[in-house]
C-alpha cells in the first residue's frame, strides 16, 4: 500500500472515529456516573439535529444552530433525567426499568420529531467556510472532515481538563465511585447526576449537529448510530471516557482499512474486534474501576 | 288473490332496493406500510395517495354501490407483518392485502396471501423475486421491480455512455442491494458489453458514514460507479462524496432509486449536476396532464411533492377498483385474479400513447423506464435539481424476461 492510500484511509478512519467518539463518550459518561445504560442516547443525537435545523430555519446560521442543537439536547436530557429516570434509581429491578424507560423514550422522541417536523428528509448545509477541500500531496481532505477531527480532539482536551484538573470534575469522578459518601460530605449528588446527564446528552446533540451536513436528517437516524456507539463503549470499557476514545479510534480505523483490503468483510470486522475484546478482556480495554450506586 | 301477489312483489322489491341502498358493501383493504423511522416518509406518502385514490374510486362508484375502505398498520418487521396480515384476513375480513415497502416483508406476506388465497397488491417493494422465482398467483405488483430498472440501466450504459471499461458498485448489504448489481451485470452481459469490475462495496443499510468507502472507491478509480442505495443512504453518500470530487472523477450511475424526489429534495443545491439517475416515478416527467394533475393533487393534500412510493399505492387502489368493476363484486377471488391478468392500468408515469399493463404470466406491472441526468430545475422546491435529458426505454424490452427468471431461479431457487 502506498503512502497516499494509507494517509487517505487513515484520515477517513479518524473522521469516522471522532463522530463515533462524540456520541459514545456521552453514552459512557452516563453509564459511568449515573449508572444508566441510556439506550435513548441516539435520540438526543437526533434532537440536536432537529433543534439545529429549526434554528437555521429562523436565523440561517450554522454556528448558532450548533449551539442551539447542543444546548437544547442537553436541556431535554436534564428534563428526562430529573422527571423520569430519577424515579427509578435504587429500585429493585432497576436495570429492567432503565431498559424499558430508555427504549420508550426512543419511540416517544422519534415520533415527536416526526410529529413536529414531518417525515420528509431535512437538509442542514455546511457553513460556507468549511465547504471546500484541500490537498495533502495527492490526498483530498474536505475541510469539514478536518473540522470534525479538530472538534473531536478539542472535546477530548476539555474533558480531560474538566475531569482531572477541576474540583467539579473531581466531584463527578467521586460520584462514580461512591455516591453515598459524597452525599454525606455535603455534595448535592442528585444535582450532579442531572448535570452529568445534561452534559452527556448535549454531547450527543453536538454530534448530531456536526454530522447533519454529511448525513440524512430524518426520523430514525438516532437508532442507527446507537449500535456502533455501543460497540465502541464495549471495546473501550463501559463507563470509561478514555475507553470510548480508544474504542472509537479502533473501530474507525479497522472499518477504514477493512474497506480497502476486505470490502466484503468490512462491516463484520468491527463485530469481530468486539468479540475478540470480549473474549480477552470482557470488561473492556480500559476497564473502569468498580463502580455502582451505593 | 292477484292483488295480494302484486303487493308481495312490491314489498320484496322495496326490501331489495332498501338492502342495496342501505346495506351497500364496504370492501376492506388491509394495508401494511413502514410508518416510522427512515422509511416512514414512504408510508406517509402512500397513505396520502391511498386516500386520493379511494376518494376518486368511491366518487366514481363501484358495482352495487360498494365502497372501498383501507386500514393501514405499521409493518415493523416480517414476523409482525405476517401476524397483522393474518389478523386482517380472519378478523377484519379484508378482501385484499396491500402495500409494503421492504422486500423482506413483502416476501413474508406473499406466503400468507398464497396460503389464504387472498390477493396481495405490492405497491413499493422492488425485489424481482416476487414476480419471478417466488411468483404465486394471488400476488400482483403496481410498481416496477429492480430488474426493469437495471435492464434499462444496462441499455443506457451501452448506448449513452462512451469509452468506459472499469466499473465498481456500492450498495446496501442485503437482497435489494445485491440483486441490483446481479441484474445490471446480467443485463450488460446479455447486451454483449465488455467491462472490468474494479470494486464491490457493501456497507450496511442505513450506514451513517461512507467516508472510508469513498476514499477506497477513489483509489479503485472506476469509470462508472454504480450505486444501489435508496432514500437517506443516497443523500448521505452524495453529501459525503461531493467534497472528495468523486463526481468529477467518475460517472455516478444510480437508476433504481437515485432519482427519487425525496433525495433530490433533501440534497437541494448539494446535488451534483450531470449524474445519471432514475426513479419509479418522476414529478417532472412525463409532461402529461395526468402526471401534472396527480402531482398537484398530492401537493394540495400533503403540502409537499410526492416521493415515488405514492404512485405505486395510488395505482394499486385503481387496479383493485378496475378489477371489481370487471367482475361485479369483490368476493370472487379467482375471477378478480383473472380480471387483473393483462389489465391495462393508466398510471401518472405513463407517457403519451402508452398505458402500463399487468403481465399475465408474472403479475408484474410493465412500464417504460426513463433515465436522465441531474439538471438545474427549481420548479419542485425544495429540490433544486431534477432529472433532464431523459432517455426512455420501452416497457416490453424490459419485462418479462423469462431467461432472467430462469437464471434467478437457478441462483436462488423457487
Amino acid at each position: 500500500m502506498d503512502l497516499t492510500t494509507f494517509v487517505s484511509q487513515f484520515i477517513s478512519g479518524l473522521s469516522v472515529a471522532m463522530l463515533l467518539f462524540l456520541i459514545a463518550s456521552g453514552l459512557t459518561l452516563i453509564f459511568g456516573v449515573v449508572n444508566v445504560l441510556n439506550f435513548a442516547h441516539g435520540s438526543f443525537y437526533l434532537l440536536g439535529t432537529y433543534f439545529a435545523y429549526q434554528s437555521m430555519q429562523f436565523f440561517d446560521n450554522f454556528w448558532l444552530g450548533l449551539i442551539v442543537g447542543t444546548v437544547c439536547a442537553g436541556v431535554v436530557g436534564m428534563i428526562v433525567e430529573f422527571f423520569f429516570l430519577k424515579r427509578i434509581y435504587g429500585r429493585a429491578e432497576e436495570g429492567a426499568f432503565q431498559l424499558l424507560m430508555t427504549y420508550a423514550f426512543i419511540l416517544i422522541l422519534d415520533d415527536m420529531v416526526k410529529f413536529i417536523w414531518g417525515p420528509e428528509y431535512k437538509t442542514i448545509p455546511k457553513p460556507e467556510l468549511l465547504a471546500g477541500s484541500f490537498n495533502i500531496g495527492s490526498v483530498v481532505v474536505p475541510l469539514y472532515t478536518l473540522f470534525i477531527i479538530v472538534v473531536g480532539f478539542v472535546v477530548v482536551l476539555l474533558a480531560w481538563y474538566f475531569l482531572m484538573r477541576t474540583d467539579k470534575g473531581k466531584m463527578v469522578r467521586a460520584s462514580s465511585l461512591d455516591r453515598e459518601m459524597l452525599g454525606l460530605l455535603g455534595t448535592n449528588v442528585p444535582m450532579i447526576m442531572t448535570l452529568v446527564f445534561g452534559v452527556a446528552t448535549a454531547m450527543g446533540g453536538l454530534a448530531g449537529v456536526m454530522a447533519a451536513p454529511l448525513r440524512t436528517v430524518t426520523p430514525g437516524a438516532g437508532v442507527e448510530v446507537i449500535i456502533d456507539s455501543l460497540i465502541v463503549v464495549v471495546i473501550g470499557g463501559f463507563g470509561n471516557f478514555w475507553g470510548a476514545l480508544l474504542g472509537a479510534l479502533i473501530i474507525g480505523e479497522v472499518l477504514s482499512f477493512g474497506i480497502l483490503w476486505m470490502p466484503e468483510m468490512a462491516t463484520v470486522l468491527t463485530f469481530i474486534v468486539m468479540i475478540v475484546v470480549l473474549v480477552i478482556k470482557p470488561e473492556g480495554l480500559l476497564s473502569p474501576k468498580a463502580t455502582g450506586r451505593k | 288473490m292477484k292483488r295480494r301477489g302484486l303487493f308481495l312483489i312490491v314489498v320484496v322489491m322495496l326490501f331489495c332496493s332498501f338492502t342495496v341502498a342501505y346495506g351497500a358493501e364496504t370492501i376492506k383493504i388491509g394495508a401494511l406500510y413502514t410508518m416510522t423511522g427512515r422509511g416512514g416518509q414512504y408510508g406517509k406518502d402512500s397513505e396520502v395517495a391511498i386516500k386520493m385514490a379511494v376518494d376518486e374510486v368511491n366518487a366514481k362508484g363501484l358495482p352495487g354501490g360498494a365502497k372501498l375502505e383501507v386500514i393501514i398498520t405499521d409493518d415493523k418487521n416480517p414476523q409482525y407483518a405476517v401476524s397483522v396480515a393474518k389478523r386482517y384476513i380472519s378478523d377484519e375480513k379484508v378482501k385484499f392485502l396491500f402495500g409494503i415497502i421492504s422486500s423482506a416483508i413483502g416476501l413474508a406476506v406473499t406466503e400468507v396471501s398464497k396460503e389464504q388465497k387472498v390477493i396481495f397488491i405490492g405497491t413499493d417493494h422492488a425485489a424481482t423475486d416476487l414476480t419471478a422465482n417466488k411468483f404465486q398467483k394471488y400476488y400482483f405488483r403496481s410498481a416496477n421491480n429492480t430488474f426493469q430498472s437495471m435492464m434499462a440501466g444496462a441499455m443506457y450504459l451501452k448506448d449513452e455512455v462512451k469509452g468506459w471499461k472499469k466499473i465498481a458498485y456500492i450498495g446496501p448489504d442485503y437482497a435489494y442491494g445485491r440483486d441490483q448489481w446481479m441484474e445490471l451485470k446480467w443485463g450488460l452481459d446479455k447486451l454483449g458489453v465488455k467491462y472490468q469490475v474494479v470494486g464491490e462495496y457493501w456497507p450496511k443499510l442505513y450506514e451513517p458514514d461512507y467516508t472510508s468507502y469513498i476514499t477506497a472507491i477513489m483509489k479503485a478509480a472506476p469509470d462508472i460507479l454504480v450505486s444501489g442505495f435508496w432514500g437517506g443512504d443516497t443523500v448521505s453518500f452524495i453529501k459525503q462524496a461531493k467534497p472528495y470530487k468523486l463526481f468529477e472523477k467518475m460517472k455516478y450511475f444510480h437508476v433504481d432509486a437515485g432519482g427519487n424526489y425525496e433525495a433530490l429534495a433533501a440534497l437541494g443545491g448539494d446535488m451534483p449536476a450531470g449524474i445519471i439517475l432514475s426513479a419509479r416515478h418522476h414529478n417532472n416527467w412525463p409532461d402529461t396532464q395526468a402526471n401534472k394533475a396527480y402531482v398537484q393533487k398530492f401537493y394540495k393534500a400533503a403540502g409537499r411533492y410526492p416521493s415515488y412510493a405514492a404512485e405505486g399505492a395510488y395505482v394499486g387502489i385503481h387496479m383493485i377498483a378496475e378489477a371489481i368493476r370487471k367482475v361485479g363484486n369483490a368476493n370472487d377471488t379467482e375471477a378478480l385474479v383473472k380480471a387483473m391478468e393483462g389489465m391495462k392500468v393508466q398510471c401518472p408515469e405513463d407517457p403519451s400513447g402508452f398505458t402500463s399493463y399487468i403481465d399475465p404470466k408474472t403479475h408484474q406491472i410493465v412500464q417504460v423506464q426513463a433515465i436522465g441526468v441531474t439538471v438545474k430545475n427549481a420548479k419542485f422546491p425544495p429540490a433544486k435539481y431534477m432529472l433532464g435529458n431523459l432517455k426512455v426505454y420501452p416497457a416490453d424490452k424490459l419485462w418479462p424476461s423469462f431467461e432472467y427468471i430462469d437464471y434467478l431461479t437457478k441462483q436462488k431457487g423457487k
